[in-house]
């Protein structure tokens, strides 16, 4: 069994809502809501759920680029919510961001060699001949050429664009990436290069992944275990197969039963979920998914399940295997 | 060491920057507490915007020689905006190589009074001291005045050369001023948010309310008319609209994803607002920049017209003034500054329009 690596403890992460002239403090968006999870080194971890349940805001707290409003975050073991601004320049060298959308990800005004160079000369690291020389290995590494260095963005594809921003975030050799739907903004043709390229360099260079989108085809193809989201909670985390063999919530079993599968005549169990998200503002009581799940008992609309181990290690939040 | 310092700072460039900056404040206190005028108060201004413009502004056009081309070509497709371009070089090699051709736009000489532009002839009845009488006599234009002269007999080109000075400074260095302090108010109140942004926007909300005019006359009153007064009191109350225009451009910037980016590399605070927002902003305020350059110089000439000037230098509004005084004897006084200014402030507006067209983001392919 490999090491942990990030160990997350009931994160929670609240926006304020504000009304009036003196900015009211009326409400709060439960972005994310209580979460608790582990990374290993060298896995990946998919995290899937529709849009607005709070797996970017969850991304973003876990690498404190938002403060989690409570709860705990611990990197090699320890806990990176306590850190200062001199550490956390520090952890931004093992920790790492790939983000959705490669058109607003990279500074129109830079070029790409300066935009894949500002991390290594935020940190100090090299001369500005051995800062080009590095620059000219990631590009090449992320299957570009050296010359796009003097480019700016707007010369670039879209694919090429998010191999850019790979290489950015390669840029200070992390142990840990967080890819934000790295690929959902890009053609499907160019999703499989990018998606391969994430993960042979996670091979070559060791990295651990948090995977976030909201596709469960592009999730099960790279994650080796997956946490489902629903509306700030995670409802279940199994291995990949486990969970696309053996769905136990049935928000998963819905999720899965939407993925498309190339066969026009397969006959399939079709679960559509009635209604919309809840808002977050103000969460349903008991069961968050009460409100959808198509097999609700009483029990669900009073208590709120908490996430149980299971068999073969996999958790889920559900009454139904109370 | 010097890497080292260099490095800290962020660069070669911002360290020749605070270099310059402070060699400028040891002249100020050496100005204020040992010698006297070692620079003009404005010498101060020439030489920080000197050392802005060579180092945040051609450096970087020079190093980026291809943006710096395309920037050229889309500008250029404007015919207009090139022909304003041409007539404010030529005004501004009129007003710097002008004054060591041309006369003393400030001698005084009766004898020579009202004479008319070349190619000109005008009556005028003149006392002779001889017959004690008035006689009516022809005066021609002659190469000696080409524009003419004034009721004072100062020479009109000379005079106009000497306005083009005044009013290209004024312009500029207000317009500098003012989009300086509107650019960092703007971007430090859209980074920041929250009770920042709303201190620094309310500030700008009484500042807009401000009447500069009744500041002017005020500190004029005080002090006395200069140049330098009328400059700084039009850029430290001109900054206000810049202000708003970057805050809200900052504010879309803000939440693109490459400034959390930067933020998830390790970036600081003011390198993210140096590096990326403001660079991003540059361009809308270079277009506000030459928009608000014909205002400032029309907001001079009329403080000149009505007499609120620097008496001692002679700009295009105080030659108007006199001009119409005399418009019945000598209408080319008036006219001459007249159709410069109207030609000035026509030239930067088509400039304007042509960058602004190049810089547009949305036209960007």
């Amino acid at each position: 069994m490999s090491q942990k690596l990030v160990e997350v403890e009931n994160l929670k992460k609240y926006y304020p809502v504000t009304a009036g002239l003196l900015s009211r403090h009326v409400a709060d968006v439960k972005a994310v809501d209580g979460v608790s999870f582990n990374i290993m080194e060298r896995e990946t971890l998919g995290l899937v759920g529709e849009s607005g349940c709070g797996k970017s805001s969850l991304g973003r707290a876990l690498l404190r680029l938002e403060e989690p409003t409570s709860g705990r975050v611990l990197y090699k073991g320890s806990d990176i919510t306590t850190w200062n601004r001199r550490q956390l320049k520090e952890f931004r060298k093992e920790a790492q961001m790939i983000f959705q959308d490669p058109q607003s990800s990279l500074d129109p005004r830079m070029t790409i060699g300066d935009s894949i160079g500002e991390a290594l000369l935020i940190h100090g690291v090299g001369t500005e001949k051995e800062r080009l020389e590095k620059v000219a290995e990631l590009l090449q590494r992320v299957g570009l050429e050296p010359e796009h260095a003097a480019r700016y963005p707007h010369e670039l594809s879209g694919g090429q664009k998010q191999r850019v921003g790979i290489a950015r975030a390669l840029a200070v050799n992390p142990k840990l990436v967080v890819a934000d739907e790295p690929v959902s903004a890009l053609d499907v043709s160019v999703q499989a290069q990018i998606l391969n390229l994430i993960m042979d360099l996670q091979h070559e260079l060791g990295l651990a992944y948090l995977f976030i989108a909201h596709d469960l085809a592009v999730i099960g193809h790279v994650s080796d275990r997956i946490a489902v989201m629903y509306l700030g909670q995670i409802v279940e985390l199994a291995a990949r197969k486990e969970l696309f063999h053996h769905p136990l919530h049935p928000y998963t079993e819905a999720l899965l039963s939407a993925v498309p599968v190339p066969d026009p005549h397969q006959k399939r169990k079709k679960t559509s979920l009635p209604g919309e998200v809840p808002s977050p503002v103000e969460p349903p009581p008991g069961c968050r998914f009460h409100t959808r799940c198509p097999r609700v008992m009483e029990l669900c609309r009073q208590e709120p399940p908490v996430l149980r181990s299971r068999e073969g290690g996999r958790l889920v939040s559900c009454h139904r295997y109370g | 060491m010097m890497r080292r310092i260099s490095r800290k700072v962020g660069g070669l460039r911002n360290l020749i920057f605070i270099g310059t900056l402070l060699v400028l404040g040891l002249i100020i206190l050496l100005d204020i507490y040992l010698v006297d005028r070692i620079l003009e108060p404005l010498g101060y201004f020439y030489i920080f915007f000197a050392a802005v413009a060579v180092l945040y502004g051609v450096y970087p056009l020079y190093t980026n020689r291809r943006l710096t081309r395309y920037y050229w070509e889309r500008t250029s497709r404007h015919r207009l905006s090139i022909l304003g371009l041409a007539f404010i070089i030529f005004l501004a090699a009129a007003a710097l190589i002008g004054p060591l051709l041309t006369q003393d736009p400030t001698r005084v000489d009766f004898d020579e009074k009202n004479v008319p532009p070349v190619g000109f002839t005008v009556q005028q009845s003149i006392y002779d001291l001889n017959t004690d009488k008035f006689v009516v006599r022809e005066i021609p234009g002659t190469w000696q005045h080409p524009l003419g002269t004034d009721d004072k007999g100062r020479d009109l080109l000379a005079m106009l050369v000497s306005g083009a000075g005044v009013s290209l400074q004024v312009g500029l260095l207000a317009t500098l001023i003012a989009i300086l302090i509107g650019t960092i108010m703007g971007v430090v109140s859209a980074y920041y948010g929250g009770w920042v942004d709303m201190a620094l926007m309310r500030f700008t909300d009484i500042m807009m309310t401000f009447p500069f005019f009744i500041l002017l006359v005020f500190i004029i009153f005080i002090f006395g008319p200069s140049l330098l007064f009328i400059i700084l009191v039009i850029g430290l109350t001109g900054w206000t609209g810049t202000a708003r225009l970057v805050r809200s451009e900052a504010l879309s910037l803000r939440t693109r994803e490459f400034i959390m980016a930067s933020r998830s590399l390790g970036a600081s605070d003011a390198r993210i607002v140096f590096r990326h927002l403001i660079p991003n902003v540059l361009s809308s305020v270079i277009v506000i920049a030459t928009l608000s350059i014909p205002g400032v110089i029309l907001a001079e000439a009329a403080l000149s017209f009505i007499g609120l000037g620097d008496p001692t230098v002679t700009s295009w509004g105080m030659i108007l003034n006199a001009g119409q005084r005399s418009l019945d004897t000598a209408w080319w006084v008036a006219v001459a500054p007249g159709i410069l200014l109207f030609l000035t402030v026509l030239a930067f507006n088509f400039l304007g329009d042509g960058i602004r067209d190049a810089f547009d983001p949305r036209s960007q392919v």
